[in-house]
Parts: C-alpha cells; sequence; structure tokens
C-alpha cells in the first residue's frame, strides 16, 4: 500500500475527535476506583469503632490529606503521560511535598518524645495490617488505571506506571483512613510511606508490559 | 505552514484539513526517519516509508491523546521516536544510543518527497483483514471512491463503513506492532 493511499483511508474514515476525554476519564475513574475501595474497606474491616468522632480529628484528616494530596498530584501527572510530547517527569518530584509533610511532622512528634516511646509511636498496634492493606487496597485504582492507561499513548511505560501507582497508594490510604486505627505521626510516615513506595514501584514494573502499542 | 491550525480544524471534523495536515507531516516525517534510520545504518528507502506509514497510523489512532494547548509538532515527534525505536528493536538490531534530539527534527523541515514503494508490511497487516473490510478499504485507497460510494457498494450504511475502516486501521496497526522478530 502507497503512503498517499493510506493517507487516503485515514481522511476517509475521520470523526470529530474528543480531546479532553481522557483526562474526564481520569478523573472519573479514580473517583469511582475511590468509592469501590472505600466501600471494600468498610464491608471487609468495617470503619474505626470512633469514626463518627474522630473523622474530623487531625490524624484522620493527615491521612487523608496525605493520600488524596499524593493522588491529586499523580493523576493530572498520569494523565498527561499518556499524551505523546508532554514530559510529566519534571513535575514529578512534587509528589514529594505531602510526603516530606508527614515525615517532617513525624520527625518532630519523636524529636518532642523521649526515645524509649519511639517504638510504640512507629510501630502503633496495628502495622503489619497497615502494610498489607494499603497495597491491597491499591489494586482496585491500580487495575482501572491500568485499563485507562491502555486507551492512551504511553511513551514513557514506568514513568505510567509509577504515577498510577502513586495515585493508587494515595486513594488506597484515603480509603483506609475509614479503618486504621493508628493516629501517630511516625506511624504514617513509616508504614503508609512504604505502601506507597511498594505500589508505585508495582506500577513502574507492571504498566510497561500491558502499554505497547 | 503553520500545523497546529490545519490540525485542530481536522480534530474538529474538517476532512480537507485533515489530509492537508497528514501530507505535510507525513513529508516532515519522511525526511526525519530517512534521517534516523540513515543514523541506524539503514539506508533502505522502503524501510523508511514502512515506517512512516506506521508512524501515520499511530498518529491517526492516537489524535484524543493530543492537548490542544501543546505544539502538535512535539506530539507527533514523540509518537514518531517511539516508533522508530520499536521498529528497530522489533527488527532485532541493536538500539543503543540512537541520538533522536530534537534538532534532527527541525532539520527535516525541509520536506523530502518522493513516495517510495513501502515494502510488503502494510499489505501484510491487510491480508488479516476480514473480507467485507478489505473490500471496502480497497474501494477507497485503489478506485478513490468516497466513503459514501464505498459503503453504497459494500450495501452498508455510511457510518457503519467508517466504523468497519477505523477498525480495520486499528487491526493493521496492531499486526503492525506485533509483527518482526521479537524484541531482545
Amino acid at each position: 500500500m502507497q503512503t498517499d493511499q493510506l493517507i487516503s483511508l485515514m481522511v476517509a474514515s475521520q470523526r470529530p475527535v474528543d480531546t479532553a476525554r481522557l483526562s474526564r476519564a481520569t478523573w472519573l475513574a479514580a473517583l469511582c476506583a475511590l468509592a469501590v475501595t472505600a466501600g471494600l474497606v468498610l464491608i471487609t474491616l468495617g470503619p474505626r469503632h470512633d469514626l463518627g468522632r474522630a473523622w474530623l480529628s487531625m490524624p484522620v484528616l493527615a491521612k487523608m490529606l496525605l493520600g488524596a494530596g499524593v493522588a491529586a498530584i499523580a493523576l493530572p501527572l498520569f494523565q498527561r503521560s499518556l499524551r505523546p510530547g508532554q514530559e510529566p517527569a519534571r513535575q514529578l518530584p512534587w509528589v514529594l511535598a505531602p510526603i516530606l509533610l508527614v515525615v517532617g511532622w513525624a520527625a518532630l512528634t519523636l524529636a518532642q518524645t523521649p526515645a524509649e516511646q519511639w517504638t510504640t509511636l512507629i510501630f502503633g498496634h496495628y502495622w503489619r495490617a497497615c502494610l498489607v492493606a494499603v497495597p491491597l487496597y491499591a489494586m482496585v485504582p491500580f487495575l482501572v488505571l491500568l485499563v485507562l492507561a491502555r486507551r492512551g499513548a504511553a511513551v514513557d511505560g514506568p514513568l505510567t506506571g509509577a504515577c498510577a501507582g502513586l495515585a493508587s497508594a494515595g486513594l488506597a490510604i484515603v480509603a483506609y483512613s475509614l479503618h486504621c486505627p493508628d493516629d501517630t505521626a511516625p506511624f504514617l510516615a513509616t508504614w503508609y510511606m512504604i505502601g506507597i513506595a511498594l505500589v508505585t514501584s508495582a506500577g513502574a514494573l507492571v504498566f510497561p508490559r500491558f502499554l505497547r502499542w | 505552514m503553520q500545523l497546529r491550525p490545519l490540525f485542530l480544524a481536522a480534530l474538529a471534523g474538517d476532512g480537507a484539513a485533515y489530509r492537508r495536515f497528514l501530507d505535510i507531516i507525513g513529508e516532515r516525517l519522511r525526511g526525519h526517519l530517512r534521517h534516523m534510520l540513515a543514523r541506524a545504518g539503514r539506508r533502505e528507502p522502503s524501510e523508511v516509508e514502512d515506517v512512516l506509514q506506521e508512524v501515520l497510523l499511530a498518529l491517526h489512532l492516537s489524535r484524543h491523546t493530543y492537548d490542544p494547548a501543546s505544539p502538535v509538532t512535539a506530539w507527533a515527534h514523540a509518537i514518531a521516536r517511539y516508533k522508530l525505536v520499536d521498529h528497530l528493536r522489533r527488527s532485532g538490531r541493536h538500539v543503543g544510543h540512537l541520538p533522536l534530539d530534537e534538532e534532527a527534527f527541525g532539520l527535516a523541515d525541509r520536506p523530502v518527497a518522493a513516495a517510495a514503494e513501502a515494502r510488503l508490511d502494510l499489505d501484510r497487516a491487510m491480508a488479516s483483514l476480514p473480507e467485507r473490510t478489505r473490500g471496502l478499504i480497497d474501494r477507497v485507497r485503489l478506485q478513490g471512491a468516497s466513503i459514501a460510494e464505498a459503503a453504497v457498494a459494500a450495501g452498508m450504511s455510511e457510518n457503519a463503513a467508517k466504523v468497519a475502516i477505523h477498525r480495520g486501521l486499528q487491526t493493521m496497526a496492531k499486526f503492525l506492532s506485533r509483527s518482526g522478530s521479537k524484541p531482545g
């Protein structure tokens, strides 16, 4: 086939194209995934027993803001990574802002406490649960974003995967904060961050395999 | 020639603008790809044409990923680079550090004419299509029929004909990105 003929075919079957669909779909997918994940947390683990009182407390808000902040920064980058010619990698370090805030807060807390209490502050009651729960619940947004990513044209698979992983972990943290009874900043700064790192690496490793086009 | 207004009109459904856009970007990309393939030690014009066709197909099928606020050449260039690297990897040559720099693309502003024959990649891809779609495609590309004429001849609605050709192009693109030797 000659190139001219190919062009004729493309012109003949052409239709108006909506370039905003990809970003709308990303936000919609994230919201749906968040709703499903939160529902799953409430069904499988149940809300923390004092959720009615605690949801406006500093620790629960901090968890939600951490998760929402990471997701809100990662999602636009994810969406842009599906558009060739955009270079969202440069803005990726912004994700560190909410993370560093929490780490700084944790360091302050530790500095004001005697060292013998550090273990309690860091490990809390349920660090193992948190370590498993964040990556596990992140599977929901992770899979949704993977399906969405295949509709785009990712030229940098690991970057798309890392952004999707960050966003998934963020959304999972928002959902898990409805249950998680551990409220100390050092706990957040340790186990939630490990969760974020795990899901982000998983994204960077897994996504490229599914994104060839 | 300003490509962005043409492409924006094309995205809104203007067929004439889309053809002009594809003609212009096609010429520029041909020069660019020839240059890049030569750097990778490949000088067959037919190979240039194959990669060009694959890139044009990719542009067509990824129109929804263009951000209207950004330069259309950056978008097209990134797609061309992705497809070129993919092509070199698939055809089993070491990619190494292929210098795919921005200036090289600027150089290609001088359009390179000459429509060399492509090798058979796209024809092979077409062979994998259902017969009805192939007939439709042949009517448009060989006899220069409009989509409406081709649809009547195939006994389907214009809309159905468009969808069939679109699906055909998608299938061909998938076929191209899978064919060739395994990555490695």
